[in-house]
C-alpha cells in the first residue's frame, strides 16, 4: 500500500532563514506519526506547508496521491486540520460553528446535520451544543477545535500541538481521543515537543530540530541508534558548580556522555544502577551536594539530548 | 454559492451578537440625520422678528401689516400692546412698530397720520426693521399719494365736479386700490447674482444630512471590513478557513457580499426613515437609488478589503476605518454642504468615493433626478471598487 503522505525535500525560506531545511518522511495508511521537537524547530512550518496554507520553496508532498503543490484543493479534501490554537467563533454555539465548519468542508443538508450530531456525540458536548463557545472551558474548547477538524471524515488528520496549554485532565482526553481516531482506522500526523505524548502515541516519530529531521524510526528504533543506554540526572544546589562536577564525572568508567543544563547534570550511561555509587563518591569528593538524582531507561528524551546535546524543553 | 451564504449567515451572527451593534446600525443613524438635519443650514424663517401693534384696526394700517408681511427682511408679528412693551423693555425684541388709532386714510390724505417706532439702541435688527418699515410705508404713502393724485387730476378736469363727498371717497379708495395693486405687481427691484455653481436647487438641510448620514455610517462599517480580515486573522480561523477546500475567492466574496448586503439593508432603513419621517423624495427613481446604493456599497466594500491587506491587527484596522472613515465623510460633504470648501479643496475631494456618493445621494434626493442624472457618480464609484478589490486580492494572501 502507497504511503498516504510522502513529503520529498520540503524546504521553506523566509528571506535567509531556513525554516525548513529539506525534510523527507512518510507516512503509511493507519499510522500514528509524530514529528518530535522543540519550539521554534519548524514543526508548524512543516504542518503549514502539508495544509497548503504556506507553499513550499522547493520540494513537495504528495497526500493521498496529490501533489500539495499543484492539486492543493484535491489535497485538501482529504486532509482535516486541528491548528495549535483554538480556531473557533467564540460567539456562535458549538452546534453553529461545527454546522459553519462543516459546510466550508462542502457538507450540506441531510449529511451535515447527521455529521455534527455524531462529532458532537464523540466529543461529548451534546447537552452543551446550544451554549455560546465563549462559556465554555479551555478543555470544551479544546474538544471542539478538535470535532470541526473531523466532520468530513479526512483521512489523514493533522494535529499541530493540540495539548498545548490546557489541564491535565483535558490533555488525558485528547490523547485518549486520537488514540480512538487512530483505532478507527485514521491516519495522524501529531506535532508535539512533549516526549511523552510522542512515546504514548506514536507508531513512528520524526525529531525535528533546526528545520531539520535529524532522527526518524519506531521508538525502539530510535532509542538502539543512540544505543540502549540510560540517563541519569543529578539536581544539585544553585551555589555548586555544574560543570566542576561534569568534568569529574566524564573521566568515571561508564559514562558515555554528561552535560549540564541549569543546575542538573545528565549522564548518559548503559547502566545507571552501576554508575550511581561512583557518581555520589565523586560528588562528595569534590564537596557537591546532590539534592536528588533521577533514573530513566531509554527514551526520546534521550535520543534527542544524544543527537543534540540539549533537552527537548530547552 | 453554499458557502458563500455560509460566510454571509456565519458573519451576520457574529456581527450582531452584541447587542450594541444596533446602536451603530441604525440607532444612531437615524439620531445624527435628525440632529444634523434640524442644526445646521438656514431655519424656516430668518427674517427680523417685529411686533406690530394695530391699535388703529383699519383697512389702511391692515394694509400696512399685510405689506410687512411680505418683506424679506422682517417678519411681522400681530400683538398686544402691553405685551409688545413688556418683551420691549426686557429686550427680548429689537424692535416694536405701533400703528395709532389715528393711522387712517382720512388723516393720511390730510398729512396727519404717525406710526411709532420702538427700537433697541445699538441694534443692528432694529435698523434692518426700521429700513424694512420705512420701504413699506413709502410704498403705501406713494399709493396714498398716487390716489390723491387722481382725485386732484379727476377735479382739475374742466366742466367735472364730484356730485358728494362720498363720490369722491369712493373714488379715492377705487385709485388707492388699483395704485396698492399695480405696486404690488411691480417688482421692488432687480437684482443679478452669479452664483459660482451652476446648480438652481436650495441647500435643504434635511436632504442632505439623511444622505450625508447614510453615507457616514455605511461606509465606516464597510470600511471596517479590514477589521473583519484582521479579526479572522488573528482568531486563527483565517488560516483555518484556508486549509479547507474553500477557495480564496469564496472566502473574500462570501465575506464581501454578507457586508454589502448588510449595508443595503442598513441603507435601505435610512432610505425609509428619509421617505416616511423626514418626508423626503427619496423614491423619485428607483433605479437610480438602486445604482447610487450599489455602487457606494461596493466602493466602500472595496476599500475595507484593500486596507485588510495591510493592517496587522484588529485595533488598527478599527482605528483607521473609523479615522478614515470620518475624514471621508467630512471631505465629502456629507456633514457640511460642499460648496462652504474653497474651491481647490472641493476638486481634490473628488479623489474621495464620498464626494461622488454624495453627490449622487443629492442629485437623487435633493434635484429629483434618475439614472441620467447619476450614472456619473455610480460608474465613478464602481471604478473606485474595481481599483481597490484588485488591489486587494493581489495583496490578500495568507503568509
Amino acid at each position: 500500500m502507497p504511503p498516504i503522505l510522502e513529503v520529498q525535500n520540503l524546504v521553506k525560506n523566509y528571506g535567509n532563514f531556513n525554516a525548513v531545511k529539506g525534510i523527507s518522511f512518510d507516512i503509511k495508511q493507519g499510522e500514528i506519526f509524530s514529528l518530535l521537537g522543540p519550539n521554534g524547530a519548524g514543526k508548524t512550518t512543516t504542518i503549514s506547508m502539508l495544509s497548503t496554507l504556506y507553499t513550499p520553496t522547493s520540494g513537495d508532498a504528495v497526500i493521498c496521491g496529490h501533489s500539495v503543490v499543484k492539486e492543493p484543493m484535491a489535497v485538501k479534501q482529504c486532509i482535516g486540520v486541528v491548528p495549535q490554537d483554538l480556531a473557533l467563533y467564540e460567539d456562535l454555539t458549538a452546534r453553529e460553528n461545527l454546522n459553519f465548519w462543516g459546510q466550508m468542508y462542502g457538507l450540506s443538508g441531510k449529511t451535515l446535520s447527521k455529521r455534527v450530531d455524531e462529532v458532537l456525540e464523540q466529543i461529548g458536548l451534546v447537552d452543551r451544543a446550544k451554549q455560546r463557545v465563549k462559556t465554555y472551558s479551555g478543555g470544551m474548547k479544546r474538544r471542539v477545535n478538535i470535532g470541526v477538524g473531523l466532520l468530513h471524515r479526512p483521512q489523514l488528520l493533522f494535529m499541530d500541538e493540540p495539548t498545548v496549554g490546557i489541564d491535565p485532565q483535558s490533555r488525558r482526553a485528547i490523547l485518549d481521543s486520537v488514540k480512538e481516531l487512530n483505532r478507527q482506522g485514521m491516519t495522524v500526523l501529531y506535532t508535539t515537543h512533549y516526549m511523552e505524548e510522542a512515546q504514548e502515541l506514536s507508531n513512528r516519530v520524526g525529531i525535528i530540530d533546526h528545520g531539520e529531521l535529524i532522527a526518524l524510526g519506531t521508538q525502539a528504533e530510535l532509542t538502539k541508534s543512540v544505543g540502549e543506554t540510560d540517563t541519569l540526572t543529578l539536581h544539585i544546589s544553585e551555589e555548586e558548580d555544574p560543570e566542576t562536577l561534569a568534568a569529574e564525572i566524564r573521566k568515571v568508567k561508564g559514562v558515555v556522555r554528561a552535560d549540564v543544563t541549569d543546575h542538573e547534570v545528565t549522564i548518559i550511561t548503559p547502566s545507571a544502577e552501576e554508575l550511581l555509587a561512583p557518581v555520589v563518591t565523586k560528588s562528595n569528593e569534590l564537596g557537591i551536594k546532590i539534592r536528588s538524582v533521577d533514573i530513566r531507561e531509554p527514551n526520546l528524551e534521550a535520543v534527542f539530548l544524544h543527537l543534540t546535546g540539549r533537552a527537548l524543553r530547552d | 454559492m453554499r458557502k458563500i451564504f455560509a460566510i454571509f449567515w456565519k458573519d451576520t451572527f457574529v456581527r450582531f451578537t452584541s447587542p450594541l451593534e444596533w446602536l451603530f446600525f441604525i440607532i444612531l443613524p437615524i439620531f445624527f440625520t435628525v440632529i444634523l438635519g434640524a442644526g445646521t443650514g438656514p431655519s424656516d424663517d430668518q427674517r427680523v422678528k417685529l411686533y406690530v401693534v394695530d391699535l388703529a384696526k383699519t383697512s389702511l394700517s391692515e394694509n400696512l401689516f399685510s405689506s410687512l408681511t411680505e418683506s424679506n427682511s422682517v417678519h411681522p408679528v400681530l400683538i398686544e400692546l402691553n405685551v409688545a412693551v413688556s418683551e420691549f423693555d426686557e429686550r427680548k425684541v429689537s424692535t416694536v412698530l405701533i400703528i395709532p388709532t389715528t393711522f387712517s386714510q382720512e388723516n393720511v390724505i390730510n398729512n396727519r397720520a404717525e406710526l411709532e417706532l420702538r427700537q433697541q439702541p445699538n441694534n443692528m435688527n432694529a435698523l434692518i426693521a426700521q429700513q424694512a418699515v420705512q420701504a413699506v410705508l413709502s410704498r403705501v404713502s406713494s399709493a396714498v399719494d398716487i390716489a390723491n393724485a387722481s382725485v386732484a387730476k379727476a377735479e382739475s378736469i374742466e366742466g367735472f365736479s364730484f356730485t358728494s363727498n362720498d363720490a369722491r371717497q369712493v373714488y379715492y379708495n377705487q385709485a388707492l386700490e388699483q395704485a396698492q395693486t399695480l405696486m404690488n405687481e411691480a417688482p421692488v427691484r432687480m437684482t443679478e447674482v452669479e452664483a459660482d455653481t451652476a446648480d438652481p436647487v436650495s441647500y435643504d438641510p434635511r436632504a442632505n444630512s439623511s444622505a450625508g448620514q447614510l453615507i457616514t455610517w455605511v461606509f465606516i462599517p464597510l470600511i471596517g471590513l479590514s477589521a473583519m480580515f484582521a479579526f479572522e486573522r488573528q482568531k486563527g480561523t483565517l488560516r483555518r478557513l484556508l486549509t479547507t477546500p474553500t477557495s480564496k475567492a469564496v472566502f473574500l466574496g462570501g465575506t464581501i457580499f454578507g457586508q454589502v448586503v448588510t449595508a443595503l439593508v442598513q441603507m435601505l432603513a435610512l432610505v425609509l426613515f428619509g421617505i416616511y419621517v423626514m418626508k423626503l423624495n427619496w423614491g423619485h427613481s428607483l433605479a437610480a437609488l438602486a445604482a447610487m446604493l450599489v455602487s457606494s456599497a461596493l466602493a466602500a466594500a472595496a476599500l475595507g478589503t484593500m486596507l485588510g491587506t495591510f493592517v496587522k491587527t484588529e485595533g488598527q484596522a478599527n482605528g483607521l476605518s473609523i479615522m478614515l472613515g470620518m475624514v471621508m465623510a467630512m471631505m465629502g460633504g456629507c456633514w457640511y454642504p460642499i460648496e462652504l470648501f474653497p474651491q481647490t479643496v472641493r476638486v481634490i475631494v473628488k479623489a474621495l468615493p464620498t464626494s461622488w456618493a454624495m453627490q449622487g445621494m443629492l442629485d437623487i434626493v435633493l434635484r429629483g433626478q434618475g439614472l441620467s442624472g447619476v450614472w456619473l457618480e455610480a460608474l465613478v464609484l464602481l471604478g473606485f471598487a474595481l481599483v481597490f478589490f484588485v488591489i486587494g486580492i493581489i495583496r490578500f494572501k495568507y503568509e
